[in-house]
């Protein structure tokens, strides 16, 4: 029944110019994800140049991911206020006007504030509202929507590394960073296409039936008054979020997966040399691995679209983390090169289902109305264990030397998370249905002590008639 | 069957003499099975790092001729030419031919031992260090800016000295005479080159050198210097396609706006709202339990 479908007052148009906002997030979800990972190429010669470390340009990085986590609220925020349109433009010019500033900078500190703290802003600024937009505009078939957009991550990080590599032999980091900021801009035109949703108020008639009749009897006139701090937060933001049960296991098993899930990746090359593949093939695993998260991003939303797997997209999201457990247990046991070419093909799949439904999942717990607010809360929280992650693995090689032990706890994490969340979701949906249930015999049993009250009335009714007939028979 | 033997212990291991600067090199034992007289040569190929002065002698041990005559001629070449003098009889020790050479280190270059008989022959290849991390492409940086060009070797050198080159010349770059262009940093194997206050004419190629005393080894660098101006050039094309695509989606957005592709209407619903729980169904009309779920029909 399409009326009743979603908690938006208006049935999503899936599809027509959605799927041009999907080409719209696309673009700025890539950006959003790969370019902080794409600037790596520039650091050797900028740690030369300010002659620093290299865990010092490393915070670069580090700084810009985790403001594209933290911004995540403000972002939520101006995006209740003002949709996703403007903040998104907002979004491209920071970043671009950022990137520009930096390519003139004397000083680390310079950095650090123009790429890290404003650049990271404005991809804040892209993230969010992409994946607002999307769940405004899709329903029935979100998951694809939502796999295709998030395919933008790994699509553009292919496209950004070679150019930043040939950007850097033509022009040096400056005038790269000129160029970049260019280049970014073209989160601002992302932002035009994101055309806002105009709905159309139709006559809303109300309906009777007898099993909703007490339903309506009691709605009270919700007129909220607002008062107080915790209600003017709730304005902006909705923290009662943090009581939903399903929105709580989520949480718990996302950071647990993030934990684990960065490591292999970043390790991916140095793990490689050190089983002996030169450099250029062990770079090539990188690009294998983009090409595999390519092709199964777009493929797992297509698959959770359908009607098998739909409603139980909870389930299909803890077994592709369970996956990335599994592969990385297994992985670690292939040698050669072809092995980990495979375990490459096998790792960039799994990552890629993970980050396709990701999202989706989140819509489909707290609805397209809440997930604005919802998504900044979360990337808030997810931004400690992203950043956390790849230093502690970091400081378990430089212990263990060797990087089976990232595979194997980095493997473990996930394995457990996947496992945690199959659970805690099957209790959460056992538990829901024993309250729908309860619900449904309360009103019934409601329904039932109305009816004798009504004939009680109907009795006092009738003798007083009965009087005034004696009395007519009396005069 | 013939049977080429030769062992080698590392330089720096264990010198079985200790005698001052003499080393003995004592060549690996391996198999050249297919060694046919007259047929392909084996070539095996050793590489042992050499840093200071000091006198080297070769050692090849020749086993298993068939017929075993008394005595086997030998020759060494250097970097594949016959050394005068150098051809010996060898004679046979315990069914082994021993053939030695004695040579200053400072002659570097490729030795091989040759045997006339079956053209079995051992190369060693004497060679100072090569420059780590090795920079084949140019080095962009701006007028104005500073650079810092840098070079890395396995071994600490005796000297490092940094030269530019001008017009098939090597001027050696002098901090004293010039410090506030130039500004030199060595951490034993590595040596930084600062040039400050970059201008057009700093461009070209500059030689770090690393001196040992039996030879000096060169790694080149080049630098490019360019003007903000060419950066700029492709900024500005992106920029201006930037706004040109802006202006048309808004453009296009404006004149056509009776698209109805992004409107979407209300159905027949009767809207409860709860500020805080929500409830939510979704999917083809099939119910998910994820959540709990109010319906008005």
């Amino acid at each position: 029944m399409p009326s009743d479908v979603t908690d938006l007052d208006y049935t999503p148009p899936d599809g027509g110019w959605g799927w041009v906002v999907v080409f719209a997030s696309f673009i700025s979800i890539g950006f959003a994800y790969s370019f902080p990972k794409s600037l790596t190429i520039y650091f050797k010669e900028i740690q030369e140049h300010f002659i620093i470390s290299y865990s010092e340009i490393a915070w670069v990085s580090s700084i810009m991911m985790a403001t594209t986590y933290a911004g995540g609220p403000v972002s939520s925020v101006l995006v209740n206020r003002y949709g996703s349109r403007p903040v998104v433009i907002i979004g491209g010019l920071m970043v671009g006007v950022a990137m520009m500033t930096a390519s003139f900078a004397t000083s680390i500190l310079h950095l650090f504030i123009c790429v890290g703290v404003i650049g990271g802003f404005g991809l804040a600024f892209n993230l969010q509202p992409s994946l607002t937009i999307t769940s405004k505009y899709f329903l029935v078939k979100r998951p694809i929507a939502n796999g295709l957009a998030m395919t933008g991550s790994p699509v553009l990080l292919s496209v950004l590394a070679p150019l930043n590599q040939f950007l850097f032999d033509n022009f040096g980091w400056r005038g790269s960073f000129l160029i970049l900021g260019g280049v970014l801009l073209h989160c601002c035109v992302a932002g035009c296409l994101m055309r806002p949703i105009k709905v159309k108020l139709a006559v809303k008639k109300l309906t009777h039936q007898t099993a909703t009749e007490v339903d309506v009897t009691h709605q009270t006139a919700e007129t909220v008054n607002i008062q107080g701090c915790v209600e003017k937060v709730n304005r902006f933001i909705d923290l009662s979020i943090f009581k939903e049960r399903g929105f709580l296991i989520y949480l718990v098993g996302n950071v647990v997966m993030l934990l684990g899930i960065h490591a292999p990746i970043v390790f991916l090359v140095p793990y490689a040399e050190q089983h002996g593949i030169d450099e250029e093939d062990a770079a090539l695993l990188l690009s294998i691995f983009a090409l595999a998260d390519t092709v199964a991003c777009p493929v797992t939303g297509f698959l959770a679209s359908t009607g098998w797997i739909r409603p139980n997209i909870q389930y299909f999201f803890s077994f592709a983390v369970a996956c990335n457990g599994v592969c990385h247990l297994t992985g670690s046991l292939l040698t050669g090169y072809v092995g980990l070419v495979v375990y490459t093909v096998i790792f960039g799949s799994t990552w890629g289902m993970v980050g396709a439904l990701k999202f989706e999942v989140l819509m489909d717990l707290v609805g397209a109305h809440q997930f604005s607010s919802t998504v900044g809360l979360v990337t808030v929280i997810e931004c400690v264990p992203v950043l956390l992650g790849p230093p502690i693995f970091g400081l378990l090689v430089d212990i263990f030397k060797d990087y089976k032990f990232i595979h194997f706890t980095s493997g473990g994490m996930l394995l457990t998370s996947g496992v945690f969340l199959f659970i805690m979701n099957y209790y959460n949906y056992r538990q829901l249905e024993n309250e729908e249930k309860a619900s449904k015999k309360e009103i019934q049993i409601s329904s039932a002590n109305q009816l004798p009250a009504r004939e009680e009335a109907n009795d006092k009714e009738a003798p007083v008639n009965m009087r005034s007939e004696e009395a007519t028979y009396s005069t | 069957m013939p049977r080429l033997a030769s062992t080698q212990q590392s330089c720096w291991d264990a010198p079985l003499f200790s005698m001052a600067y003499v080393l003995h090199i004592i060549l690996l034992l391996l198999y050249c099975d297919t060694i046919h007289s007259g047929q392909s040569l084996v070539k095996v190929i050793e590489e042992p790092t050499v840093l200071s002065p000091q006198t080297i002698q070769l050692l090849c041990n020749l086993s298993d001729i068939p017929n075993n005559p008394p005595t086997v001629t030998g020759y060494w070449t250097k970097d594949g030419q016959e050394i005068e003098n150098s051809k010996e009889a060898v004679n046979r020790n315990n069914d082994q031919y021993i053939f030695k050479k004695t040579i200053q280190a400072a002659d570097v270059g490729n030795y091989s031992c040759v045997f006339r008989e079956n053209d079995a022959q051992v190369t060693f290849v004497f060679d100072a260090p090569v420059m780590k991390d090795k920079r084949d492409k140019p080095i962009v940086s701006y007028i104005g800016d500073t650079v810092v060009l840098r070079c890395t070797l396995k071994n600490t050198p005796k000297t490092w000295n940094w030269y530019k080159v001008n017009n098939t010349e090597k001027d050696l770059i002098n901090v004293t005479v010039s410090p506030l262009k130039y500004n030199i940093v060595i951490h034993q194997n590595v040596t930084k080159l600062s040039v400050l206050n970059l201008t057009e004419a700093d461009a070209g190629t500059f030689i770090c050198s690393a001196e040992f005393d039996i030879k000096s080894i060169e790694s080149y660098l080049e630098l490019r210097v360019l003007s903000l101006l060419e950066p700029l050039k492709p900024f500005l094309v992106i920029v201006a396609e930037v706004i040109i695509l802006v202006t048309l989606i808004l453009v296009w957005e404006k004149c056509k706006p009776g698209q109805d592709h992004n409107t979407a209407t209300t159905e027949n619903v009767l809207y409860t709202e709860q500020t805080s729980k929500l409830t939510h169904s979704d999917s083809n009309g099939m119910e998910t339990t994820t959540r709990q779920r109010k319906t008005e029909q």
